[in-house]
């Protein structure tokens, strides 16, 4: 198990350097991960952000080193805690940093909980398989469920319920103190608000926002929607089409001059806002490229207003704008002062 | 969706099929039964069976219960094979009185460690024509075996077996060449076609050593009268073994008795299972669309008729009316679509919740449509695979029934092949080429549809998924 | 008990029907029996609007408000349990085979799930014929394959011959969802229900299917309920927002009126729960000014459903009867009995 005094040290919780995943298709390989790179700090949130088929989901898999077949981490460099998980074996995977090191909540789990086991019984099985020792010490356990159920809110006798009796709510709870009980150092959150109601959104927002404050515990935070990245994330790295398009701080992102890359930029003008007033909203059209045989060039060529020339031809690299701020863009390293008002 | 959509489909299809290797020798079987059900009165030693399956007289010349041809190869004395001579070297001749004499010779050319049952003279003509019969053996000696006069009429044949009225005079041909061991034979007794066709030695009645060589049957006819008219002559050598899968013990060609029953199989087999599935699925999706009082209903039917045993209710009716094929296909129909309703029955309650099915509802489709156009569409391929399978259990089926005697008795079907089999003693008398050949053959058209039916099954069933 | 619209005198019988409005909802309820018949789940209780023509009025809620019960309704795919449904004036609550018929042709339905919403096995060319042939619209198949092509053109799907002879896994999510639109339209008619069209579409791609919808409602006149769980993509669609809680109307009028000045205390917990894409936000909480999670709909609270949750409930909330919507100027209408207070 993890202890916090990491955050006082320098040393990056979780550190990808040039990660490939590739699915082994029978239509061909597809490149969902196509050299991605980044590094969180402790204590710190990142959050992934982009539509369907950018590889968020596919990062966060990675991350655990769990990827559905026919996926697999075809090259690149995962180290959780100083420790390098790719290659390493599936035994020791789950017993020594799944769960422990780095846990996930998935898109969905709250609605795969087994509805024929109550909640204690399938934080058990939590416990059970991502645990190093023989036998689970019962009371340990059993204090330690309570200890997290009470921190996301929920009161003892969860324990003793059936999922269908919860709410969705309640569940996502649920679900996020079972990735929270075995004390990780990180804890990659895919989507954990999608299916809630608005309110129910903010209410879990509320609990990760009041989490982070206390447990100083490291999150990646991955989801479609901009403005629920704006409320965690402290960095937030924007994916497209398998590769990261631009990483920054929230205010870099969010703030005044707005993202350095142009589809961080219509990504933005497309979420719609409800407090401040915006005339239009913005749309992108076209789709994202087919990743068994992307386009060459930037990948966001296709569909950008700035593309020239050679932004078909040559792949930006990811270049610096300003002090942790990157964006791989052509037109946003030559020219970076373009359209921000 | 048209014709080019189809056959476009078709192809697509075929294309993901002949990947498929189950699939491809089910294909591959099944393209055999087919075109020997279709061409199979070709390829058979007896063409006119079908019509005479039951009539002794057909059947005449054939070996009793003889096993089959290929038994020959694995034993120690290779039984005589029976054949049928009908070339002869024909000489007409006539006499100085003027009368016609009508020469045939037969050459048989003997090579078999036992001789012959029997050997049998079939003449066909018209009128009173006395005949001869001699028999040259290879050792040079000739035997005189019969004369008489017979009465031929059109369209009759009239047959001689030398086992039967030859006796005495083999016994006299013995006579001429070991007068001791002529004295010591009953005529009654003696087997004279295995001593015509023994090498000559005094023990040649208890122990007889086949002669092996060129024999020939003469055959004389004497034509006096006007209207006597020998049209045609030939011998039948009964022999030991016979045809691919031998004869039974009403002498009937085995081999023949498969063929023929290949069509009825197949005729059975998948008017039924079309039938049947056609039948459960429809009723399954509309109990399932409708709901309500027409869903009680027909799930109602459906447990009785599923619960319902039905061999004791075919018993009770083979009890009061003698089924015809059609009957007991009506029965089989009426009981075997519970098969399919209850899988077909949950798919579409299924499929009825999906949000198309909603959205054709919004658009004004009326029931008949969504079952029709939406439902069953999707249901096509499992009703394909269900078909495929259903038609192996359906032939056993029948199989089955026959074997109890409650079949159909006049129609030639391999369970009826094999309830004459066991009701004419072919375990007791260890005739296993009967029994086991129309076993084979169920088991083999079965294992072809099933093969079939698993390889669409494959291949339609990803496509049951709606997304 | 009819709910009153607006704040003229309470009329005794049915109020008179509004022959201008293309869909008229009066004190609409469903229920639902369920466990067996022994609780009761009131999913619609008691709801009343109005759309004008071609104007959107957006249906906005959470889960277990009666949103999509109220769009199952107006689209006859279930019956109502009580109140009325008009249609230019004239009562639809209970029609025949052939004036169903008639009726569907004028009101359409855009579904949430673009794929599940259309036939996998159909090609897109069957997918829009569909409606012509239920309807006998069109004789011949040269007459359906023009009408097809001009709704595909209205949908910009074109050139249309691309399209029409893919299945709609070919297609993207977006554009299955312009098919579903050029589906609806392709019987002219004057009213759709959009049950959520673009919840399951990427960002991107989700302003440019409302922004279609909008140039169609000022093209053809048409006229769109949009039911939605996203407040804030009704604040670009919608002209009038209705707010439902718990399966009744709880504020209901223009929609940056409701949305700038929301009056009932659950629209505006609804609001302020709304994320932004702005900066400074890690590390401050929502105030959300709302406790406890929705009520079962079979165990509705007594008085303003909304008590139980509402932070500025007094003791009068839970004991008088239900507020009714009571305008606060200018077509505003909500129901809380002390918004002025609040």
């Amino acid at each position: 198990m993890s202890d916090n005094k990491d955050k006082n040290a320098k040393e990056p919780v979780l550190e990808v350097k040039d990660l490939r995943l590739h699915y082994f298709t029978s239509k061909g390989v597809v490149k969902a991960l196509d050299g991605v790179s980044f590094r969180l700090d402790p204590g710190e949130a990142l959050g992934l952000v982009g539509e369907s088929g950018c590889g968020k989901t596919t990062t966060g898999v990675a991350l655990l080193n769990m990827p559905s077949p026919p996926g697999r981490i075809v090259s690149g460099s995962i180290k959780v805690g100083g420790v390098e998980i790719v290659g390493m074996e599936e035994q020791e995977l789950r017993r020594t940093v799944r769960w422990s090191r780095i846990s996930m909540v998935f898109q969905g789990a709250m609605n795969c909980l087994t509805p024929v086991y109550t909640i204690r019984d399938l934080m058990l099985e939590t416990w059970r398989v991502h645990d190093d020792a023989e036998r689970p010490d019962l009371p340990k356990v059993e204090a330690l469920m309570r200890k997290y159920l009470a921190l996301v809110g929920l009161p003892e006798h969860v324990l003793g319920r059936y999922p269908h009796e919860l709410s969705g709510g309640m569940k996502q709870r649920v679900v996020i103190a079972m990735a929270l009980f075995l004390e990780p150092q990180v804890i990659v959150m895919d989507e954990p608000t999608t299916a809630l109601d608005v309110i129910v959104q903010a209410q879990i927002l509320n609990l990760i926002k009041d989490l982070k404050a206390e447990r100083g515990i490291s999150y990646i935070f991955i989801t479609h929607d901009l403005a629920v990245e704006a409320e965690v994330a402290d960095r937030i790295m924007v994916m497209y089409a398998g590769k990261a398009a631009e990483i920054g701080t929230n205010e870099q992102i969010f703030g005044e001059a707005g993202p350095a890359h142009p589809y961080t930029r219509k990504l933005l003008a497309s979420t719609p806002r409800i407090k401040s007033r915006v005339s239009e909203l913005a749309f992108i059209p076209g789709s994202p490229p087919d990743l068994v045989d992307p386009p060459p060039g930037c990948r966001f060529a296709p569909r950008c207003e700035f593309a020239k020339p050679k932004c078909h031809e040559a792949e930006p690299p990811f270049g610096e704008i300003e002090s942790g701020h990157f964006a791989a863009c052509w037109k946003a390293m030559e020219d970076p002062e373009y359209e921000r008002n | 969706m048209n014709l080019r959509d189809s056959l476009e489909g078709l192809g697509a299809f075929w294309k993901e099929f002949s990947k498929n290797k189950t699939g491809l020798v089910g294909l591959g079987l099944l393209a055999v039964f087919v075109l020997l059900g279709l061409f199979g009165t070709l390829v058979v030693p007896f063409p006119g069976a079908i019509d005479h399956w039951r009539d002794i007289g057909f059947w005449q010349d054939n070996p009793q219960a003889a096993p089959p041809v290929w038994t020959n190869w694995f034993a120690k004395r290779k039984g005589v094979v029976s054949s049928v001579l009908d070339r002869a070297q024909a000489e007409e001749s006539t006499l100085d009185s003027g009368a016609r004499v009508s020469s045939l010779t037969f050459d048989y050319d003997f090579g078999y460690d036992l001789p012959p049952r029997d050997v049998v003279v079939r003449f066909e003509g018209s009128g009173l024509v006395p005949v001869t019969i001699t028999l040259e053996r290879p050792d040079g000696l000739v035997a005189e075996l019969y004369r008489a006069q017979l009465e031929l009429s059109e369209g009759d044949v009239q047959r001689v077996s030398l086992a039967r009225n030859c006796s005495q005079e083999v016994v006299e041909f013995l006579r001429a060449s070991d007068e001791a061991l002529a004295a010591s034979l009953d005529a009654d007794l003696v087997k004279p076609v295995s001593l015509l066709f023994s090498r000559l030695s005094p023990g040649m009645a208890e122990s007889p050593e086949a002669l092996k060589g060129a024999y020939r049957l003469k055959v004389n006819a004497f034509l006096f009268s006007e209207d006597a008219r020998l049209a045609k002559a030939s011998a039948v050598v009964s022999g030991h073994v016979s045809g691919i899968f031998g004869t039974d013990m009403a002498k009937r060609d085995v081999f023949t008795g498969l063929v023929i029953g290949i069509r009825w199989a197949l005729v059975i087999g998948l008017l039924t299972s079309i039938v049947t599935v056609m039948a459960g699925v429809l009723l399954g999706v509309t109990a399932a669309y409708m709901g309500g009082a027409t869903d009680w209903l027909l799930s109602r039917l459906y447990e009785l008729i599923f619960l319902m045993p039905v061999l004791p209710f075919l018993i009770v009716v083979s009890a009061i009316f003698k089924p015809t094929i059609w009957t007991l296909i009506l029965i089989i129909c009426l009981f075997f679509w519970a098969g399919p309703f209850k899988p077909v029955y949950s798919m579409a309650l299924q499929i009825k919740e999906e949000t198309f099915v909603e959205a054709s509802r919004a658009l004004g489709s009326r029931s008949w449509r969504i079952i029709l156009r939406h439902i069953i569409p999707i249901l096509l391929p499992y009703s394909f695979a269900s078909m495929a399978l259903a038609i192996p259990s359906v032939i056993v089926y029948e199989a089955s029934v026959s074997l109890l005697g409650l079949g159909d008795s006049s129609i030639v079907t391999w369970g009826q092949l094999l309830n004459d089999a066991l009701g004419q003693g072919a375990v007791i008398n260890q005739l296993w080429w009967w029994v086991v050949p129309p076993g084979l053959m169920i088991a083999l058209m079965g294992m072809s549809f099933a093969f079939l039916g698993t390889a669409l099954d494959k291949i339609l069933h990803p496509k049951l998924k709606t997304r | 008990m009819s709910a009153i619209e607006t704040g003229a005198a309470p009329a005794a019988a049915a109020p008179a029907a509004d022959a201008s409005a293309v869909l008229e909802l009066q004190d609409l309820r469903r229920e639902f029996r369920v466990h067996r018949g022994k609780s009761v789940v009131r999913a619609v209780d008691g709801v009343s609007l109005k759309v004008a023509r071609g104007e959107i009025l957006g249906l906005v809620g959470e889960s277990g408000c009666g949103k999509t019960t109220i769009g199952k309704l107006v689209m006859k795919l279930i019956a109502p349990t009580g109140g009325r449904i008009l249609r230019k004036g004239e009562d639809c609550t209970d029609l025949d085979r052939a004036a169903t018929e008639a009726y569907r042709r004028r009101v359409q339905m855009i579904f949430q799930d673009p794929y599940a919403s259309m036939n996998p096995h159909y090609k897109i060319r069957d997918v829009l014929e569909e409606p012509l042939l239920i309807h006998r619209v069109g004789g011949s198949r040269a007459e359906r394959a023009a009408l097809a092509e001009e709704v595909m053109a209205k949908v910009k799907m074109t050139p249309a011959a691309e399209f029409l002879d893919r299945h709609p896994h070919m297609l993207s999510g977006g554009q299955r969802q312009r098919i579903a639109t050029a589906r609806t339209l392709i019987l002219k008619p004057e009213l759709i229900v959009a049950d959520e069209p673009v919840s399951m579409i990427d960002l991107s791609t989700r302003a440019e299917i409302l922004h279609l919808l909008k140039t169609l409602q000022g093209d053809m006149e048409l006229s769109f309920l949009y039911i939605t769980h996203d407040i804030s993509t009704a604040r670009y669609f919608t002209d009038r927002i209705a707010v439902m809680y718990l399966g009744r109307i709880v504020e209901i009028g223009a929609q940056d009126e409701v949305i700038d000045h929301p009056r009932h205390p659950y629209t505006r917990a609804l609001i302020e729960a709304v994320c932004e894409p702005v900066p400074g936000r890690v590390g401050v909480k929502r105030a959300l000014n709302v406790t406890g999670e929705i009520p079962s709909a079979t165990a509705v609270p007594s008085g303003c459903r909304f008590h139980t949750r509402c932070c500025y409930a007094k003791e009068e909330c839970a004991s008088l009867p239900e507020p009714e919507l009571q305008d606060s100027g200018g077509g505003h209408l909500c129901a809380c009995r002390r918004w002025k207070e609040i």
